[in-house]
């Protein structure tokens, strides 16, 4: 993976309170073009925090966070362009119910790139190939499965043509003959070259594409790095002890 | 995913069918069937002084309905605003939207009638139906802005978050996202407070409107049937009041189109 010296996600001694609950503890971690980290760690360490506070929806209560260089949370920032080169993909699939599918892809590049709509359509039709998912075009988001809802939610992220996509848990809450169609398209994804930073508790998937995994605790980062180093001497007892619980 | 839509129950409305009953014999076809006969009966066999009263009022059902779809279409655009503004992180206009909430709750709807039409018309020198519409609108707005509020409230934050995460702004992910959804859970309790509207609007009569019930005791008072008079205003705004329940059970159907 040929990796570039300048991060394109640089998050820099964050802190992020729930009243007296540090949620995000002095976090660090700069993320490279191409590479995919993701991201593991009990419940309630600030995984999602952390992802959520990159396009800030979550924002941090100090340090500072630096997408492609802008730091986003200061005031002259606008933040809706920074989203716009940010695909994000939830748990909860969240597809907009009242539109299509075709609908709930060409939507965002019609109103924020001003793309035509056959040009939207075109683009739509595309990327539910590549999900594999074509068929349902003309479908409501209700009548889909969990996991073809999940592919068209990472189709409409990436009909965005997002520079890094970021993923909290796209299969945790899919029925388990589900998962696997939601992680193959997430793979070729990788290998396309895309940008990842992926919160999941799928290790087989982090074996075969993550760049670097991360081990969050508590809301800091306890270790950092490769995944044959997280498989074979984990040294944080606490990692250790998660390895032995998730495997 | 396939959540019940939330139901939003602020007023008591004409009792809404519930629109998977398939059962012939339900309490509405009960009440349609025996006004609708009750009426024709009267008017066929009785014509003196039933059809002669039905076409007397007949402008007072014209008068009524201008009334209600008026005051119904203003208090909509008061309660949308309210309800966002009940929902603004801003304070000053958060505290704004809740206030009027307030005050308009605690005062009956025939007071607010009499200042705007006999108190205020002093200084305003409105008319009955303006004053009647501005009354009803405020009064409505205050509970159409709860409907709003509970709408709004009831469109997941996912769906917030998913189009924020899009790039859209604040704005556009209200308009094109939320508010789209949050249709669904608002029209039925807005064709409640159609239908409560309607009867509610007969007591703008007292105004000298000449809505359904002051023409009817218009021709009371010509033919001192008074019995006979108010039995036939009674079952005129029962069957409106039926027909529309049907017709907001029926809105409520259609709205569940993306529903597996
Ligand atoms: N909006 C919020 N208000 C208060 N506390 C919050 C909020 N969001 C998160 N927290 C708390 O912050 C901590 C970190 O939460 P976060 O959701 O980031 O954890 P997570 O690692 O994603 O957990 P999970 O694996 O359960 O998704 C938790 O203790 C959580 O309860
Ligand atoms: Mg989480």
């Amino acid at each position: 993976m040929t990796v570039n010296s300048q991060p394109i996600i640089s998050i820099r001694n964050v802190y992020k309170f729930f009243g007296s609950l540090s949620a995000l503890n002095d976090v660090s971690l700069d993320i490279f073009p191409g590479e995919k980290v993701v991201i593991i760690g009990p419940s309630g360490s600030g995984k999602s925090t952390l992802l959520r506070s990159i396009n800030r929806l979550e924002s941090v209560d100090l340090g500072a966070i630096l997408v492609d260089g802008v730091d986003i949370s200061t005031p002259a920032t606008d933040i809706n362009l920074v989203r716009q080169e940010l695909g994000m993909v939830f748990q909860n699939f969240n597809l907009f119910p009242h539109k299509t599918v075709l609908e709930n892809l060409t939507m965002a590049p019609i109103k924020l790139r001003g793309m035509s709509k056959s040009a939207a359509q075109a683009l739509a039709i595309d990327l539910l190939k590549k999900v594999d998912i074509s068929d349902k075009a003309a479908s409501y988001p209700n009548m889909l499965s969990g996991g073809q809802q999940q592919r068209v939610a990472i189709a409409r992220a990436l009909a965005m043509t997002p520079k890094i996509m970021l993923f909290d848990e796209p299969t945790s809450a899919l029925d388990p003959e589900m998962i696997g169609e939601v992680l193959d398209v997430m793979v070729n994804l990788a290998r396309e070259g895309m940008t990842m930073a992926c919160v999941t508790h799928e290790m087989g998937f982090a074996r075969e594409v993550a760049d670097r995994i991360i081990f969050m605790d508590k809301g800091e980062i306890l270790e950092v790095g490769s995944p044959d180093h997280f498989f074979d001497n984990p040294r944080h007892p606490r990692l250790q002890k998660f390895m032995q619980q998730i495997l | 995913m396939a959540e019940e839509p939330v139901r939003i129950l602020v007023s008591d409305g004409a009792a809404i069918a519930d629109p998977k009953d398939k059962r012939i014999i339900t309490a509405w076809s009960i009440s349609i069937t025996a006004a609708l006969l009750a009426l024709i009966g009267l008017c066929v066999f009785l014509p003196d002084p039933f059809w002669d009263l039905l076409q007397f009022i007949s402008d007072g059902i014209l008068v009524t309905f201008q009334v209600t779809i008026l005051s119904i279409t203003i208090s909509i655009v008061i309660g949308m605003f309210t309800g966002l503004g009940r929902l603004s992180q801003n304070r000053g206009i958060n505290l704004l939207a809740s206030t009027y909430v307030e005050i308009i709750r605690g005062i009956p709807l025939l007071v607010q009638l009499f200042f705007i039409y006999y108190g205020m018309g002093k200084f305003l020198g409105v008319g009955g139906i303006p004053a009647a519409v501005i009354a009803m609108s405020f009064c409505y707005g205050a509970y159409m802005g709860e409907v709003f509020r509970a709408g709004i409230s009831a469109v997941p934050k996912g769906q917030t978050e998913a189009a924020r995460s899009l790039g859209f702004s604040d704005k556009q992910t209200m308009w094109m996202v939320v508010m789209p959804q949050a249709w669904r859970t608002i029209l039925p309790p807005i064709g409640n407070e159609f239908i409560a509207m309607l009867k509610d609007t007969s007591l703008v009569s007292i105004l000298a409107v000449s809505d359904i019930l002051r023409r009817g005791s218009e021709y009371a008072g010509v033919h001192f049937n008074y019995f006979e008079t108010y039995a036939l205003v009674a079952l005129v705004y029962l069957i409106i009041t039926l027909l529309l329940s049907k017709a907001v059970s029926l809105m409520e159907i259609r709205l569940n189109y993306y529903d597996r």
